[in-house]
């Protein structure tokens, strides 16, 4: 196995990584685009997403013993899970929006950014008084195989299905948004707000949908974090969820491709940073590329430009 | 506070009816005197001692909560990660005096062992090492320095972006302080903690491990805190934080510079941080990274908000009842469901354990505290009471302000000159050009209108000399000196004033307030002599008082017994009014009044049109946009008209009506030519 084998074999990993960052970091940007609000609660959001779709699995008779399914019933209980996981998390993110974010949406200050704190801490602390402080199993049912792609480097099909899962999603939102007239009153949206409820566009609407799509995204995002690492716990979304935002800072926050290209972006650095550096050390590179990255051009690789409203 | 004379009103209403004939400055005094007894003789009453230690950790707690008011309650800058500085006072405290740090002896060190700083340690067998012992007396401004330093090091690059991004690096940064100190093991000692730290000592006596001397040092540096905090709340860096909290764009435009206002406040907050980051750790005499975690931060934040943001005494109490239920309620509670669980024989209920929901409950003391009682328990705003009938009527005066307003330099006999001058201005914004080769004189001592349809360019215009906006070309000179570019706290300074189109008022300060905040520029009173309230300070905030209630008292019965009202509880006519008022405050050589008259009836219209030609008698220049044609007419000396970014005409009244490019601009082609 040489060094070059071992950078490709980061860059597989960290391609994965960034898969699941992107996901998790379009939901940051749409609702950033959308009402201009950092929500902190979509941390934990991708965190029940995590546990949810273990649930999921779990109810499929793949919790205990290690299960391993292949062809269409591999198919099928990840469609399953991946379908649930979403509607659980869509509606999830709906229902906070709903209750506790719409009463405070022309709020001035940090009221409402406040709130999202609270959401996301009483999503952890729910999760944590429940299910314990302890990693738990996450059900892995993919079958062993793999593809050597050079002598020390092998591609699992693990992997490949969970490319496979983002990049259909990210599709399946590029669509919606460009094609759909929904998609396109969020555009609207995200421009200009006042313009676009003259136009007729009901923005109360098109926010429930922003949440719905991003915390759906997030809950894909978990159930992609599970496969992965094969464990849930309590802690993940804190970690995974900063940084998914840096990616959408990178990126240029309200951008939706540039999420996509931040999250991916994440993933590599972490990956080959954590092989050429040190993990441990990790967490501080990601957020130093987030400080140099506001200072520098907080507008991000795709961002539109920010027009301060007077 | 208030649950006490609650309390002493129930006993008795003979008694209750007598406490409210009391004015309310000296109940409180008197509640603040009742309930500071109580404090210190608390360790007296109560002997039990890990009452008193929970009580020392809650006075640790309560005066991080004094900090990071100052920076969430006052500026509004949402910190996530105040733990952060906790932890480097902690740390820094460690490296000064404790076993961490061993460096071998040296002659380096020689002096410092001279001044008590150091020791030398020395053991059979080994070489002579370094022992520090700063003193915690001098250990703790250092912490809170060094906290400060790193508070300006990392607000920098984020502060001057959307309040929003601070919020999420401030995160960042209180995870990856820990993360540092974890894997620092020579700084740190790691996961393990340091070790040897420390207590104070003072005449000789240590605090050792006894919480008492602990509880009082914190009770101490909780009124310390406090005073300072209402100082600084009462001064001119107060009022400049919250007029930023309010609206950071009028805020630059009253001559504060708002990115080194920001860092102070950040810095202040991170320095008591620092200080109790020192308090903390001198009292554990250890200090893991596990102590300063998210967790942590989100408690303190939780404190403010359920205490009140900018809140004082709000902060102080949420501390102390998020203490309380922590160390003491929730426990009792939990061994009452036990007992109940025991009766009912329900295993369950027997290993229920509240304590371990207290975040839990902080998540819900967030969301229930901003969805319904957003100002907290005690808000830093009093409701102001109803003004009387009389004190509402206002009569339409005319003839303009019938006293000079003290500031404005008076009228010379020299000849007018350029006070404004403007040259080939350009603002494109992408490929829409706004503004075009504009070219603009206002004369001293005159009024001179722009004109011209919705969309001409007129506020860009305004935002370009002010400083709101960048030229993509062209220049603008104020008596000459050139100001192009210049940010508009700067402008300011110079002596432009403006009003805005869209009112831009800080909306939860009174009116009184936001005319001081207008002084800013005008002022010096730094933050150290705002807390230790020198003569020199206290002069001049006598001489800005004055000032202000005399420029309030140029609008006469129109504003004058609202002075003590929030502006967002006034009228839209009255609201303007405050605007002029406190562009006025400001000491301008030149006033730019954008549609001064919006939103007033014809007479108010009259009354507000006299005032601003008085103004130009007192010898002021005003350059206004105005919709109204009647009131450009009536006063105006010249008059330019703007379409599409360009100038069509200019001249006075009557030379402008019969420019037929005024016209077609005006009416259109067809009207123009009928």
């Amino acid at each position: 196995m040489t060094y070059t084998d071992v950078l490709l074999q980061q860059v597989i990993n960290g391609v994965s990584l960034g898969a699941m960052y992107s996901l998790l970091a379009l939901g940051f940007t749409m609702v950033y685009g959308i009402i201009e609000l950092i929500n902190f609660a979509h941390f934990n959001v991708f965190m029940v997403g995590a546990f949810f779709s273990m649930w999921i699995l779990e109810l499929t008779g793949l919790g205990g013993q290690r299960v391993i399914l292949t062809g269409f019933p591999l198919v099928g209980v990840l469609v399953l899970a991946l379908v649930c996981v979403m509607l659980f998390c869509g509606v999830l993110g709906v229902v906070i929006e709903r209750t506790v974010l719409r009463p405070l949406r022309n709020v001035p200050g940090t009221a409402a950014m406040i709130t999202t704190i609270g959401v996301s801490y009483i999503l952890f602390n729910i999760i944590l008084l429940s299910q314990g402080a302890a990693a738990m199993n996450f059900p892995n049912p993919m079958p062993k195989v793999q593809w050597n792609i050079t002598a020390g480097t092998v591609l699992k099909l693990r992997e490949v299905l969970l490319w496979g899962i983002s990049l259909l999603l990210m599709l399946g939102l590029h669509f919606f948004v460009r094609r759909t007239r929904l998609g396109k009153a969020m555009q609207a949206t995200a421009q200009d707000q006042e313009a676009a409820r003259m136009m007729g566009i009901e923005v109360d609407t098109v926010v429930m949908t922003t949440f719905f799509l991003g915390s759906a995204l997030a809950g894909a995002a978990g159930l992609i974090f599970g496969l992965y690492y094969n464990f849930a716990s309590y802690v993940i979304g804190y970690t995974a969820g900063l940084r998914a935002f840096t990616a959408a800072v990178l990126g240029g926050i309200g951008s939706i491709p540039g999420a996509m290209l931040g999250g991916v972006i994440i993933g590599l650095i972490e990956s080959l940073g954590g092989q050429l550096i040190a993990t441990r050390w990790t967490d501080v590179i990601i957020f130093s590329i987030l400080v140099i990255v506001l200072v520098l051009r907080p507008t991000g690789l795709f961002g539109r430009m920010m027009i301060r409203k007077s | 506070m208030t649950e006490s004379a609650g309390a002493k009103a129930r006993a008795g209403s003979a008694i209750g009816a007598q406490l409210r004939r009391i004015p309310a400055e000296r109940q409180r005094g008197a509640i603040l005197i009742v309930v500071s007894l109580l404090l210190l003789a608390f360790p007296l009453i109560d002997r039990n001692g890990g009452d008193i230690d929970a009580a020392a950790n809650a006075c640790a707690f309560a005066t991080l909560a004094l900090g990071l008011n100052i920076v969430v309650g006052y500026a509004g800058l949402l910190d996530l990660g105040y733990a952060a500085f906790f932890a480097i006072g902690a740390y820094t405290y460690g490296a000064l005096s404790s076993w961490q740090i061993q460096p071998l002896w040296s002659e380096f060190w020689e002096p410092f062992a001279w001044l008590g700083l150091v020791a030398r340690i020395h053991a059979e067998g080994v070489p002579d090492v370094v022992h520090m012992t700063v003193s915690f007396w001098l250990g703790m401004p250092i912490c809170g320095l060094v906290a400060a330093i790193f508070g300006v090091l990392f607000g920098a690059p984020t502060l001057r972006l959307r309040g929003d991004y601070l919020a999420i690096v401030t995160l960042g940064f209180g995870e990856i302080v820990p993360i540092v100190a974890r894997n620092w093991p020579y700084m740190t000692n790691g996961a393990i903690g340091l070790n040897g730290v420390q207590p104070p000592r003072l005449l000789g006596y240590s605090f050792g491990v006894d919480s008492e001397p602990f509880y009082y040092l914190g009770l101490l540096m909780i009124a310390a805190l406090i005073m300072i905090s209402l100082r600084l709340q009462n001064s001119r860096i107060g009022r400049a934080w919250m007029a930023i909290r309010e609206d950071e764009i009028a805020a630059s435009a009253m001559g504060i510079n708002r990115v080194s206002l920001k860092l102070l406040a950040f810095a202040v907050g991170a320095g008591f941080g620092g200080m109790t980051g020192a308090f903390y750790v001198s009292k554990l005499q250890t200090a893991t990274p596990d102590m300063f975690m998210f967790p942590v931060s989100v408690m303190i934040l939780v404190m403010i908000v359920l205490g009140g943001m900018g809140s004082v005494y709000g902060v102080v109490l949420a501390a102390i009842i998020l203490q309380l239920l922590q160390s003491w309620f929730l426990q009792d509670l939990t061994g009452w469901i036990h007992k109940l669980g025991h009766w009912v024989d329900s295993a369950w209920l027997q290993r229920v354990d509240l304590v371990q929901s207290i975040e839990l409950i902080f998540g819900i003391i967030l969301v229930t505290m901003m969805l319904f009682r957003r100002q907290g328990l005690i808000p830093a705003t009093r409701p102001t009471p109803a003004l009387t009938l009389e004190q509402q009527t206002a009569h339409v005066g005319r003839g303009g302000f019938a006293a000079p307003i003290r500031g404005i330099e008076p009228k010379t006999a020299e000849p007018q000159r350029a006070m404004i001058e403007i040259r080939k201005l350009t603002r494109r914004y992408g490929g829409i050009v706004a503004v075009k080769d504009l070219d603009i004189v206002v004369e001293s001592n005159s009024i001179v209108a722009l004109i011209g349809p919705n969309g001409s360019g007129k506020s860009t215009t305004f935002n370009l000399i002010t400083g709101m906006d960048e030229p993509s070309a062209g220049q603008v000179l104020l008596l000459g000196e050139d100001i192009t570019g210049l940010p508009a706290h700067l402008v300011t300074a110079r002596g432009v004033a403006r009003t805005f189109q869209n009112l831009r008022l800080f909306s939860n300060m009174t009116v009184r307030e936001n005319i001081l905040v207008a002084m800013h520029s005008r002022t010096t009173t730094g933050p150290l002599a705002a807390v230790l309230r020198t003569p020199r300070s206290r002069a001049e905030e006598r001489d800005a008082e004055e000032r202000a209630i005399e420029i309030i008292g140029a609008f006469g019965n129109r504003l004058l017994p609202r002075a003590n009202q929030m502006v967002k509880e006034l009228s839209y006519a009255n609201r303007r009014r405050v605007e002029i008022a406190r562009a006025l405050a400001s000491r301008p050589k030149v006033l730019l009044l954008d549609e001064p008259t919006a939103g007033m009836n014809p007479a108010e219209t009259l009354e507000l049109s006299d005032q601003i030609r008085s103004l130009r008698t007192m010898g002021l220049t005003v350059f206004l946009i105005e919709h109204k044609l009647n009131v450009v007419n009536d006063i105006a000396d010249k008059i330019i008209v703007l379409d599409h970014g360009e100038k069509i005409a200019e001249g006075t009244a009557a030379q402008v009506h019969s420019n037929p490019q005024v016209l077609e601009a005006y009416l259109g082609r067809k009207a123009a030519h009928a």
